[in-house]
């Protein structure tokens, strides 16, 4: 508990002091004399201020309903979709975890993340990860006298505050998704303590690796429109790393564990479904054709993964489920992301049914070979959704679409090398917190539930 | 053979001996019991030799080479023997996790009864085992 204390103050602390210093000022690129205005804005290679008037209002509009659709998707979207599956007593535990690392990760993406992660850095250091012009709330700036406002060099068309804060949406949600696979049985002072740090030291910087064009696998050509592995396949990774360390719930393998309310989670997968658009349609950046292609793809590549896997469920188990179906748009959903904006929809089609397919084999045959009690199946849906993404997208990437060939070699690099990353960093921020408090609650505390043991409340009566 | 082939000589034999004899048989009886089969063999030969039917002959030693083999399976569907493998196969799951579950107590001590308001298994009582999906 003093650990505990004495990590929150001197967070604060340090927050204070980069709030405070000059450096959280806006800072004019090195080089780019200022001027009130701008006639056309100039090739950025890193953030930078550009005139007003360069800016594009229909894309801006855009991203901002994008950021918004993308948060809704983690609030209150995956809080619903897992609060329904978990049993009775650790519902509002696992909503509070989702509420939680919402407000953590979006203070530590402006302290830390977003350069880490979108900004070219230097040197060979910064193939791995970005540089220090956006730390600690710096940039975002908008100067009304001198119609000026930043902008990144990913996005010019769009003002820095919008694109950083559509790319909080997606680290957001990325931390949400870890949750899964430790409902029940994680203390909540350590998944504060662990999602803070892997989102600082694993979500950043593979983000930086694949999304900023300084990035070694942005160069190396390997494509992740929307996040396949970022986001999805990072997270299965993590989560199932997590399920490993923490080990099994009490009395898994041996007591039905009921899901308290697949009523919520349907709400919460139907709020995933549309708000999806905002993460897919909105990773083109712009409000153009591209995007409209990605939100048909989206959609289609669900409906196609609701039904395969809702097939496959028929065809094992001898009746569809509602949580079959929820399962299996989400998998068509997290294939379709990595290639939402290169492939056709046609090919949309095959990556749903084969999403469908294969994630259901992940929660079910697969999750009894890895013996892990992954409890809401993370890796078996978003792991494993994203590896069949990433690949397919090798296969079925467009050069007509995107003006990019996919390459299937690339695309294995590429996943190979997050998963590796993903897991052995995670494993030692979970080792590191373990230093500071214990991961798990007692075996009395789960046996009443997290909700009463964690936070002193319980559902209604 | 199979066993509508079966079916369709028994039918005929069926025919005739009504016909010239008027007995009476069962054809499903006469094409699934062996039994069966051989004493109608035997009543139709020997109907064969006191009235001269020679037809009669003929389809007794046709029932009878008949009935030597065994029923060739009739074909299914992929789908559907894929369908019924899979249903079989989690059926046993089931089984072994629902007995596994009432081994280990009637009542949940995590909140569930898996015994239902009659006293018998929920039907979902095994569902939730090691896994939501």
């Amino acid at each position: 508990m003093h650990a505990i204390r004495w990590m929150v103050l001197s967070l604060c602390l340090w927050m204070g002091v980069g709030l405070a210093s000059p450096q959280a000022h806006a800072q004019t690129p090195a080089g780019a004399a200022p001027t009130a205005l701008m006639a056309a804005p100039v090739a950025l290679t890193r953030p930078g201020r550009v005139g007003t008037g360069t800016i594009n209002g229909a894309d801006t509009a855009w991203m901002m309903t994008s950021t918004a659709l993308v948060l809704l998707m983690t609030l209150p979207g995956i809080a619903l979709f897992y609060g329904g599956m978990v049993r009775r007593k650790s519902v509002l535990n696992v909503m509070a975890c989702v509420v939680a690392i919402c407000a953590i990760v979006s203070l530590l993406w402006f302290a830390l993340g977003y350069s880490i992660a979108f900004t070219p850095g230097s040197g060979l250091l910064g193939h791995f990860m970005g540089g220090p012009e956006r730390l600690w709330f710096g940039g975002l700036d908008y100067a009304r006298d001198a119609q000026q406002v930043a902008v990144s060099h990913i996005a010019p068309n769009i003002p820095e505050s919008v694109y950083s804060m559509f790319q909080l949406s997606f680290a957001i949600i990325t931390a949400a998704l870890v949750v899964g696979s430790f409902v029940e049985r994680m203390r909540f002072s350590a998944t504060l303590i662990f999602i803070a740090m892997w989102t600082v030291v694993v979500y950043a910087p593979i983000a930086h690796w694949v999304w900023e064009p300084n990035g070694w696998l942005a160069r190396l050509g390997a494509l992740d429109f929307a996040g396949g592995s970022v986001v999805h396949i990072n997270a299965g990774v993590a989560g199932l790393v997590c399920a490993y360390a923490l080990g099994p719930r009490k009395g898994y393998g041996r007591e039905p564990f009921s899901p308290f309310n697949l009523g919520l989670t349907m709400a919460g997968a139907g709020l995933l479904w549309v708000g999806w658009f905002g993460f897919n349609a909105g990773s083109a950046v712009a409000a153009d054709g591209r995007a409209g292609l990605a939100m048909a793809v989206t959609h289609i590549a669900a409906s196609a993964g609701a039904l395969s896997w809702m097939a496959a469920e028929w065809l094992a188990r001898g009746r569809p489920s509602l949580l079959g179906l929820c399962s299996g748009l989400v998998a068509g959903l997290v294939a379709i992301t990595p290639a939402a904006g290169y492939v056709s929809p046609g090919s949309a089609v095959i990556f749903g049914l084969v999403a469908g397919v294969a994630c259901y084999w992940g929660a079910t045959g697969l999750k009894r070979l890895l013996n892990a009690d992954d409890s809401l199946d993370v890796f078996g849906v978003h792991g494993i959704g994203g590896i069949v993404g990433s690949l397919l997208t090798g296969i079925f990437a467009s050069k007509t679409i995107s003006g990019v060939e996919g390459s299937v070699l690339i695309q294995f690099v590429g996943v190979a090398c997050v998963m590796i990353y993903s897991l052995v960093m995670t494993s030692l921020l979970l080792w590191i917190t373990s230093r500071f408090v214990s991961l798990r609650v007692s075996e009395v505390a789960e046996s009443d539930g997290l909700d009463i043991d964690q936070h002193a409340e319980r559902l209604g009566s | 053979m199979s066993l509508s082939e079966k079916m369709a000589i028994a039918a005929h034999l069926h025919v005739l001996l009504r016909r010239k004899t008027g007995r009476v048989t069962d054809t499903e009886w006469m094409a699934t019991n062996p039994a069966y089969a051989q004493e109608v063999i035997r009543l139709a030969r020997e109907k064969s030799a006191e009235g001269d039917h020679d037809e009669l002959g003929v389809l007794a030693d046709r029932l009878e080479h008949a009935m030597a083999w065994a029923d060739r399976p009739v074909p299914r569907p992929l789908a559907q023997r894929v369908s019924e493998a899979a249903k079989e196969h989690n059926a046993r799951v089931l089984a072994v996790g629902a007995a596994a579950a009432l081994e280990s107590g009637g009542d949940s001590a995590f909140g569930e009864s898996q015994m239902g308001p009659d006293g018998t298994p929920r039907r979902d009582a095994a569902r939730y085992i090691k896994g939501l999906r």
